[in-house]
């Protein structure tokens, strides 16, 4: 953790050092830029990032901020939330070091998903100084998010590769659409929770990654460029391209997330305060690792 | 210049001797911090005989212009003449229209210890902002407004071989044409970076 610390800290000196040298936008490299821009041999980022920008990416934005509560709202009134005893027994499920990570990781995200959402209609608050503290609010709290995403991947990983519970759980949606107690294929983790668990690491790694460069946008890594054989303002328009398709598609998933913890499983959002589930949504929601817990004697 | 002038920059690649007066005259005159050039002169196929050429870039001042397109905030506002500005105190320093842009032509002067970037920055054709006209705090935010005061901007006022003009753009246009004709080896069919700014 320490030296992970240490990385995190030197790697961000390296970039603020970097700022020193040539501008990498306007200084020879802008030549190149016009050159290239929306040319038949250019990479014509450019004329695309301004096309999605200014069709699609608000309305995507939208969807997911107006469609997924509103399924959601559809399938509590009609199915409702899965209540369970919580007068039984508890299972262990969360070690205080997952439920740390998770927590920064959780409050990290209750600041990023509503200050992203407030840039992307900045014209409807206004845009000025609301949206340009958003801004920086948005920046602020990549940090802690930069610094457990990867301690959070590593806890979970093991749990998170696909078995075959996971097919038959994608067959039936998880069993959220009955009201029937009917055991659920599933380990420790179901489908949903490790499609999540990837985007999310991996995804957040991605965000972290492209909200960097446009945050810094005019540092010089060159071997960035050498890389992926773009300029830096072609790798900054992909940057914002990635971000808010990779944004959109996190945000609809995180809604999921909360929506599942707090409102379709009545209290199961305890389970990574205290790090204890209660024995009856394990036994019909974690069948697979129910059973695997009782073989082992452990309940 | 009519009721249908629609503002455009010209700098005659056969012209400019990449002097970079336009570029200091610019800074100077708008009180520009170090760093941020709202006019670059840039040499093309250097050193490739007979193909290497300078031109003068800003912002074009673009049609259906990209940066205005995509901006979160909506900062920009196009005037009748054509001329694109945006509201400084409005604009969240997305770097959005930078990336639009085909010109590379707004800037991000940095303010703070961590390199965050401030209000976006670029030429205004001399036209200054949306504050009140040559008031103090226009002058501060945005630099001259020369347009006002029925100058040409700056920078092809002082050029002194006119290659780079400003003005109606179907005069710039005719002054082109006659230009062209009158070397006699016309290759271009429209001035350097038109496509790009103006459509075909
Ligand atoms: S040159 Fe760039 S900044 Fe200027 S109007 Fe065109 S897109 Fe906008
Ligand atoms: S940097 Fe400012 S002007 Fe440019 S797109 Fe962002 S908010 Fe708009």
């Amino acid at each position: 953790m320490k030296k992970y610390l240490l990385f995190l800290v030197s790697s961000l000196f390296v970039t603020s050092v970097a700022f020193a040298a040539d501008s990498q936008i306007w200084g020879d490299m802008r030549l190149e830029d016009i050159l290239g821009y929306g040319q038949a041999e250019s990479t014509k980022l450019g004329p695309l990032f301004t096309m999605l920008q200014s069709n699609y990416f608000a309305k995507a934005f939208l969807v997911v901020l107006v469609g997924v509560p509103l399924v959601f709202l559809i399938h509590y009134l009609i199915i409702g939330p899965k209540v369970f005893s919580h007068d039984g027994k508890k299972i262990y499920a969360f070690s205080l070091l997952a439920r740390v990570i998770h927590q920064i990781a959780a409050i990290s995200f209750m600041v990023l998903v509503p200050s992203g959402f407030i840039m992307v209609f900045g014209s409807t608050f206004g845009g000025g100084e609301f949206v340009r503290m958003m801004k920086d609010l948005h920046g602020l709290a990549t940090i802690p998010f930069a610094i457990v995403v990867i301690p959070m991947f590593v806890i979970w990983v093991k749990d998170m590769f696909i078995h075959w519970d996971d097919i038959k759980w994608l067959m039936i949606v998880g069993g959220y659409l009955s009201r029937k107690k009917n055991p659920v294929p599933a380990g420790k983790f179901n489908a949903g929770q490790k499609t999540w668990y990837w985007l999310a690491t991996l995804g957040g790694v991605v965000m972290v990654l492209t909200g960097a460069s446009m945050y810094f946008m005019d540092f010089d890594i060159a071997m960035l460029r050498e890389i992926t054989g773009l300029s830096q303002i072609d790798i900054l328009r992909a940057a914002a391209i990635i971000h808010n398709i990779v944004g959109v598609l996190i945000t609809a998933l995180f809604f999921v997330h909360i929506y599942m913890a707090v409102f379709a499983i009545k209290g199961a959002v305890n389970g990574i305060i205290t790090g204890y589930k209660e024995e009856e949504e394990v036994k019909i929601l974690h069948s697979s690792w129910y059973k695997k817990l009782k073989k082992q004697g452990k309940i | 210049m009519g009721e249908l002038a629609r503002m455009k920059f010209y700098c005659d690649d056969q012209r400019c001797i990449d002097c970079d007066g336009c570029s200091v005259a610019c800074a100077e005159a708008h009180e520009l911090p170090t760093g941020v050039s709202r006019r670059k002169v840039i040499t093309l196929n250097e050193g490739i005989f007979g193909k290497e050429f300078s031109t003068s870039v800003a912002c074009m001042h673009c049609t259906d212009a990209p940066c205005e397109q995509v901006c979160p905030v909506d900062c920009f506002y196009i005037r009748e003449d054509g001329i694109v500005l945006h509201d400084k105190e409005i604009c969240i320093g997305c770097g959005y229209c930078l990336y639009a842009c085909p010109f590379g032509a707004p800037q991000f002067p940095r303010d703070g210890a961590f390199g965050t970037k401030g209000a976006m920055d670029k030429c205004t054709m001399c036209a200054g902002g949306p504050e009140e006209t040559n008031s103090a705090k226009e002058r501060e935010l945005y630099g001259q407004n020369r347009i006002s005061e029925g100058k040409v901007p700056v920078c092809a006022a002082m050029c002194s071989t006119k290659a780079l003009l400003v003005g109606d753009g179907q005069a710039i246009a005719d002054i082109y044409r006659k230009r062209v004709a009158s070397r006699g080896h016309g290759v271009q069919s429209s001035p350097y970076g038109w496509g790009s700014a103006y459509g075909k």
